[in-house]
């Protein structure tokens, strides 16, 4: 029972997880660029759609929309006026200009918004749950997982079934021969950058439903996108989606476990150790991640 | 002639003066006391609460403030150095020990600092006191509760708040209380009906300290901990946690949390509509403007140990004068913690005066034997003074309780000590909506 529960919950936050990393590993996939910034698209997209909710009253369940079209233009912004001048300079300029892009908008965000915890609530699911059976859902979890597996469908059917997807996939197998193939390389980055800004915005659009927007909430949902990445294989969808699945799954099972067997050692303060030890070991095992192709 | 004897009469005139009168020269002196708080990160809110309360207090001192009726009021600096007035000098730490460290020695050894204050977390305290204590620099701590801060035998520490300890035995009091009908407004409840409690504390310096001391005061007041566990303040999801203090059952729930898992705890234990009788959080996150701004009636019941509550202005003046300054320049009141921070400026200022100089062997007398009397404090403390460790032994903590007020919003009222009760208690916790 109290697995099952676990196992549960473990998915639903696992879906969230994966959503939050599905931008980053697309943008890498493409460009071989980790968007260190990645962590403050999200906070972005929390705050686009606290601010529709405070000012406009808007439900932040209909103001998702906003949060996608903040997270695109932010993706498309930081590309034409920012990462394009990088690709000139050696890798550790992107390294470090993503950094800088990082610091940039959790202190211009600190500077706006001030360092205050904001929750939103009142809407149409916050704070509600769902009772099934045994099970007690939180509605706001629940709607995330739905909307990461609508993502997920479509980033793939656009990768995988359109012009514009395979040029990408193309883009990010061999950029020279792509371009001498008469693809514009230069478009797909920026459509890399859109798609890795416009999911992350909407995580973070779902997200502020039952978590608080800071100026530096990016942080920590970062660090498990990166974990997640590298599991799943850098620049690979399939991967990015099952390794989210692990590590939400392992973070909720772990302390189970050590509940059922009375051990407070295997507590919940624990459960993130648990989740890099895995990553670790996969990191050791299988370099590329579970799924990975590039080198 | 006469031209000259004047020109020679004011030279003269001027170089007594000089000589009679250092002070007179040296008014606009200032003494520099570096203060370090969590300005950015994840604490970033509490520490400019913090700095805004303790700037506050310093311009009371410096500036005069005529409705206050507290002597240091009055000075416009502090008279014993000629009128000098207090400069504080901020420092961010994030919350980070060893950045505390390397920031008390740049105060120490480039910013010249007469003292230090801060530094809110417990760990960044730990590390910037050994400092302070390395260079002999004093350091009045005003809102670190950890309990072996002031049992280090350190010679340049003092702290002004009561600790964690005073805090949980007041805890297990209420409990003790609720079983023998001393609660207003609620009927003795049968022990073995409390008898369960559980806890979630964060697991750094504070809240591991907290669950090591409630552990031992329930076992001094009798009662049985069905479930305890630490996790981490900063961790995306407490989904896990919650659900391990829902299944232990527990009569109540007690808390060691931060501002954000504390919103991120409470929210998610909604979400499983967890039960249970009494819900105590060891002050931090749980009595933060912001707490209750954001959560709202959702926190109906809830109780929290704190060291003020702005009831308490109605039965001590002084406080409510502070306040009024306080709330005029930002719109909050003054809370458990950033009143703690006036204390921290005012024992400063109480003993820089006392010392007459900025000599630290002068300050480190003035500080043993410092009396700064009841009616002097925003806090329905006794006094502070100081014991041989460094410890504040005049200080007392309170309970207080967030009730749902006729508008809808929540207001948080005084229910331990008993004496000071200002509403009737809640009992059971009602539950969320």
């Amino acid at each position: 029972m109290l697995i099952a529960d676990a196992l549960l919950q473990g998915i639903l936050m696992g879906l969230l997880f994966a959503l939050v990393s599905l931008g980053l590993t697309v943008i890498f996939g493409v460009m071989d660029i980790v968007n260190f910034a990645h962590g403050e698209f999200l906070m972005l997209g929390m705050y686009s759609v606290y601010w529709a909710n405070f000012f406009f009253h808007i439900d932040p369940l209909i103001a998702l929309p906003v949060s996608a079209v903040v997270g695109v233009l932010l993706g498309l912004a930081s590309y034409y006026w920012f990462i394009k001048y990088l690709l000139r300079g050696p890798a550790i300029a992107q390294l470090f200009g993503t950094f800088g892009l990082m610091l940039f908008l959790q202190y211009f965000a600190m500077f706006l918004f001030s360092a205050d915890y904001r929750m939103i609530d009142k809407g149409i699911l916050v704070g509600k749950s769902l009772s099934v059976g045994p099970f007690i859902f939180d509605w706001t979890k629940l709607a995330a997982g739905i909307l990461s597996l609508v993502a997920f469908a479509v980033v793939y059917y656009f990768l995988h079934k359109t012009k514009t997807g395979k040029a990408l996939q193309a883009t990010s197998l061999n950029k020279e021969a792509a371009s001498y193939m008469g693809i514009r390389t230069d478009r797909m980055n920026a459509i890399a950058w859109a798609i890795g800004g416009g999911t992350v915005g909407m995580a973070g659009g779902m997200l502020v439903n039952f978590y608080y927007a800071y100026p530096m909430v990016g942080i920590l949902f970062v660090m498990i996108a990166f974990a997640c990445v590298a599991l799943g294989g850098f620049g690979s969808i399939k991967g990015v989606f099952f390794a989210g699945l692990l590590i939400g799954i392992l973070e909720m099972i772990f302390p189970v476990f050590g509940h059922l067997i009375g051990s407070d050692f295997l507590g919940p303060h624990f459960k993130f150790t648990i989740v890099y030890l895995a990553y670790f070991i996969i990191v050791v095992v299988r370099p590329q991640g579970l799924f990975g192709w590039k080198n | 002639m006469k031209i000259r004897s004047a020109a020679v009469f004011s030279l003269v005139l001027f170089l007594s003066l000089l000589i009679a009168s250092p002070a007179a020269f040296s008014a606009e002196k200032e003494i520099k006391i570096g203060v370090l708080y969590p300005l950015s990160g994840a604490l970033a809110t509490i520490g400019r609460d913090l700095q805004r309360a303790a700037e506050v207090t310093a311009d009371i001192i410096n500036n005069k403030a005529p409705g206050v009726d507290i002597p240091m009021a009055q000075w416009g600096g502090i008279p014993n150095l000629g009128g000098a007035k207090i400069k504080l000098i901020f420092k961010d730490h994030r919350g980070e020990p060893d950045r505390g460290a390397d920031l008390a020695k740049s105060l120490i050894l480039d910013d010249k600092v007469v003292g230090l204050m801060g530094a809110y977390n417990s760990a960044v305290t730990k590390t910037v006191s050994a400092v302070a204590e390395r260079y002999g620099i004093p350091m009045i701590n005003d809102s670190s509760t950890s309990p072996d801060l002031t049992e280090r035998g350190f010679k340049w520490f003092w702290r002004t708040t009561p600790h964690d300890n005073y805090f949980n035995r007041d805890l297990f009091e209420l409990l003790k209380g609720l079983t023998e009908g001393k609660v207003k407004g609620v009927k003795a409840v049968p022990k073995k009906n409390l008898q369960n409690l559980a806890y979630a504390c964060e697991n750094t310096e504070w809240g591991s300290s907290v669950a090591k001391s409630i552990e031992g005061y329930a076992k001094e007041y009798g009662f049985t901990i069905t479930k305890g566990l630490l996790y981490n303040a900063n961790a995306p999801d407490l989904t896990s946690e919650a659900k391990a203090l829902v299944a232990a059952k527990p009569d109540a729930m007690l808390f060691a949390a931060y501002l954000s898992d504390s919103l991120l705890m409470i929210r998610t234990l909604k979400g499983m509509k967890a039960q249970t009788k009494f819900f105590w959080g060891q002050d931090a996150g749980f009595e933060m403007a912001d707490f209750a701004k954001t959560l709202g009636a959702d926190i109906n019941g809830v109780l929290t140990r704190t060291v003020f509550i702005d009831k308490i202005t109605k039965v001590k003046k002084v406080a409510g004068q502070v306040n009024a300054i306080y709330k005029a320049k930002y719109g909050d009141d003054l809370t458990g913690a950033t009143a703690r921070s006036v204390v921290g400026v005012q024992a400063w200022a109480y003993v820089l005066n006392k010392a007459a100089s900025t000599d630290p062997k002068a300050i480190q007398k003035a500080c043993n034997e410092i009396n700064i009397p009841a009616d002097e404090l925003v806090m329905p403390w006794a006094g502070v003074k100081f014991d041989a460790k460094g410890q504040n032994v005049l200080g007392r903590g309170l309970i207080g309780q967030y009730q749902k007020t006729t508008d809808g919003k929540v207001s948080l009222e005084i229910v331990y000590p008993f004496d000071l009760a200002t509403a009737n208690f809640i009992y059971p916790f009602p539950g969320w909506k």
